[in-house]
């Protein structure tokens, strides 16, 4: 079904590629991030809450 | 630390506006619970359905409006108002803007309030209000981004707290999900019609829908959690990192969910994949918030033995945590063919209602509200009653509605070894479901005590303490070319960047939207045509928008799923090109009475009149409202033309003689029933509005039975 609706709209499968990509990649980034994220940054932005 | 003190900037926190808006949550969130326990109760004593204005399909909506835009909008804007200017050390950045963003989305509640009893109703759910009130909307809501991105670009605080970007996706989506559902044409000044028909409006409403509960139901909320929930318990949130993580999972999963709500209906295959799919992948963001949330509590167990507020919030947070699993679990296609149209949605959304908003607004309301007050809260006791009576009341409610669920959707498949129906007649179902509403209104009627005792501990509490309007402080100002913020990753980057925040996160919501909205426009094979399939008369569309007046799709869906079981009670199962006049589309999405796609030509005029005027006349035992008004008012006319030109204008094809002679046929084929009636021994005058209602009625569905 999904296969025969890509095929009846012109250009259609580059955006859902497109798209898919679009939040694969940002979220891989935001996934990497958490990886090598600052832990002093972390503990900063944990207190914000308690500054006022 | 090093800043010298004559560079600390001196200013103070609007504390009334956050009192404002936390009085109206008090009062509107009793007014709304409270006509939730009326139309509750309106389901097992029809009695309780007084005058035309008070009737359960014109004050649903009432109900679902308060509680949502008024109770819960309300509560956002108090936790926003308040958490805001101290995350960002800013003071609102417009008084006057904050006045007219109070008094505006007031005046929108109390429109609401008259024009819904009134029967001015779109019909779309939670979007019900017609389009000068969906301007209003929108200028507010602009005068609400307005204040808050202004206080953000006026901020001393560099870096944006996790919270600051649920507010953001808050704002910037619920505008996109606003504007396109609320694209109607005008007829009059509380008359309009969708521009879109079908199945196309059914997935732009749907898309709206479960948006609407996403981003103004779930963010703001998870929100406002990652700043009072640590707040509350004295301890910083669990995992930072994870908060960034399920930040960008759930707003851009979230927004291609809607279509779950459309299952084995005529919308196209693919979309209700493409629905069950992001649906089920919703859980890993959703109990992100959950497992940071309840985890932000390790090592502090202790104090929510001791704290009543706590309480709130774990309780609130387990049922965020459950209507989260048991969303995708309803959007499981074989789950969905018995769960949907029954009383089971109705205790999934108040699980996540009573238990995640609801219970997230108390703690939130008790905690604030002696802070700026400046005075201890007037009774503990008061307090842990709320919370044990509404904890009780949340269970007394959805406990009967699962079990009215369950065996409202096996009834409704249950054969007979013959093969036929083993409960034909759909009142049987309803009958048997009567004890459990009737306890659910019990249920209701606990958690609306709980609200009342809140309110009086509250106002209380609000006479005791004095108000500090405005609340000094200080704070360091921002240095434009500090050198020690530049580098870092590019995510820390995006955390001071609040326009670029904002765009990142429309990015996110659009690319779901968009990949859902287009193709049901553009491509031609997703709605089939059907030659047979004819506009509806004038007197036809009028009656259709008594339909639509008098809420019947509150509790009668226009949607025959391709079900044996349901083939077998209503009829052919429905198809999408018969939908292609529908501006709005009636699909509903409750069956509290059975399913009316197929009801034309069921049964002859007599019965629907003796129906209408009384209905268990012809059905010993129904709850459904008499309609005796329909008999006595006579059918305005003074729109009909405007109304087919409208039509015609989006697509209809009426011609010009159609639309000329618009009364004179609507007149015509109102005499061809009334005469119809007299055959009967039926007196009744041709231009009252049951000729109307009826003539639609006998349409429905008939188009293909006619091929």
């Amino acid at each position: 079904m999904f296969k025969q609706f890509i095929s009846t709209i012109p250009g259609a499968d580059q955006y859902m590629i497109f798209s898919l990509l679009t939040f694969m990649i940002f979220f891989s980034a935001v996934s990497l991030y958490m990886f090598f994220i600052d832990r002093k940054h972390i503990d900063r932005m944990k207190q914000l809450p308690f500054e006022n | 630390m090093s800043t010298p003190l004559s560079t600390i900037d001196q200013f103070s926190y609007d504390n009334k506006t956050v009192r404002n808006f936390a009085i109206a949550t008090i009062i509107w969130g009793v007014v709304g619970m409270l006509v939730g326990v009326i139309i509750a109760s309106q389901l097992f004593e029809p009695a309780l359905n007084i005058t035309q204005y008070g009737t359960f399909g014109r004050i649903r909506p009432l109900h679902t409006n308060a509680v949502i835009f008024a109770f819960v909008g309300n509560a956002i804007f108090t936790g926003v108002y308040y958490s805001l200017q101290r995350l960002l050390k800013a003071r609102m950045f417009n008084d006057t803007l904050s006045a007219i963003h109070f008094w505006g989305w007031q005046s929108i509640i109390v429109a609401a309030a008259i024009t819904l009893p009134l029967g001015m109703t779109t019909s779309h759910e939670y979007a019900e209000l017609e389009w000068p009130i969906d301007i209003a909307i929108t200028l507010i809501w602009v005068v609400f981004g307005i204040n808050m991105f202004g206080t953000i670009l006026k901020r001393r605080e560099r870096h944006l707290y996790v919270a600051i970007w649920f507010y953001i996706a808050t704002f910037v989506t619920v505008a996109v999900l606003h504007i396109t559902n609320s694209i109607q044409l005008p007829i009059s000044l509380f008359k309009s019609y969708y521009v879109y028909a079908g199945v196309q409006d059914a997935l732009v409403q749907w898309w709206y829908g479960h948006n609407a509960v996403a981003f103004f139901l779930t963010t703001p909320f998870l929100g406002l959690m990652y700043y009072f929930l640590p707040k509350m318990a004295n301890r910083p949130v669990y995992s930072y990192r994870l908060s960034i993580l399920h930040f960008w999972a759930l707003i851009f999963i979230y927004i291609w969910a809607g279509p779950h709500h459309l299952l084995y209906s005529s919308l196209p295959e693919w979309a209700q994949s493409l629905g069950v799919v992001f649906s089920i992948m919703l859980i890993a963001p959703s109990w992100g918030g959950v497992i940071n949330g309840l985890l932000t509590l390790r090592g502090a167990w202790d104090q929510v033995r001791e704290n009543t507020i706590l309480k709130f919030m774990v309780v609130g947070i387990t049922c965020y945590g459950m209507a989260t699993f048991e969303g995708p679990m309803l959007s499981l296609k074989n789950i969905n063919a018995i769960a949907h149209f029954t009383d089971w949605i109705v205790a999934h959304v108040h699980v996540g209602a009573l238990g995640w908003n609801g219970f997230l607004i108390f703690a939130m309301l008790y905690w604030l509200v002696p802070r700026i007050f400046q005075t201890a809260l007037y009774s503990e006791k008061l307090l842990k009653i709320h919370f044990w009576i509404g904890t009780i009341g949340i269970a007394l409610y959805a406990i009967p509605m699962y079990i009215s669920g369950f065996t409202q959707g096996m009834m409704w498949k249950e054969f007979t070894a013959e093969g036929t129906l083993q409960y034909g007649n759909f009142l049987d179902t309803t009958l048997q479901l009567l004890p459990m509403h009737i306890m659910r209104a019990i249920g209701g009627t606990f958690y609306l005590i709980g609200a009342i005792l809140m309110a009086i501990n509250l106002f209380k509490t609000m006479a005791l303490g004095t108000l500090l309007a405005n609340e000094p402080t200080e704070a360091a100002p921002l240095i434009s070319d500090d050198s020690s913020i530049r580098g870092g990753h590019w995510h820390h980057w995006i955390e001071r960047r609040p326009i670029q925040l904002l765009v990142a996160s429309l990015i996110m919501i659009l690319v779901g939207s968009l990949v859902e909205l287009i193709p049901t426009f553009m491509v031609k094979s997703n709605v089939s045509t059907i030659e047979a399939v004819k506009p509806y008369t004038s007197l036809e569309l009028e009656g259709r928008d008594i339909y639509i007046r008098e809420g019947c799709v509150g509790c009668h869906s226009q949607m025959v799923r391709p079900f044996r079981s349901e083939t077998e009670r209503y009829g052919e199962f429905s198809k999408s090109g018969e939908f292609v006049y529908d501006h709005p589309f009636l699909w509903g999405s409750k069956r509290t009475g059975p399913d009316l796609h197929r009801e034309g030509g069921k049964y002859p005029n007599a019965w629907h009149f003796q129906h209408m005027r009384d209905p268990t006349a012809m059905s010993p035992g129904s709850i459904m409202p008499a309609y005796a008004w329909l008999m006595e008012q006579t059918l305005s006319t003074t729109e009909t033309q405007a109304k087919l030109s409208a039509m015609k204008k989006l697509g209809v094809p009426y011609d010009d003689v159609q639309i000329n002679n618009a009364v004179s046929d609507l007149y015509a084929q109102a005499k061809l029933i009334q005469t119809n009636l007299a055959n009967e021994k039926i007196k009744v005058s041709a231009d009252k509005e049951i000729i109307a209602l009826i003539a639609y009625l006998q349409r429905l569905g008939t188009d293909i039975a006619k091929k």
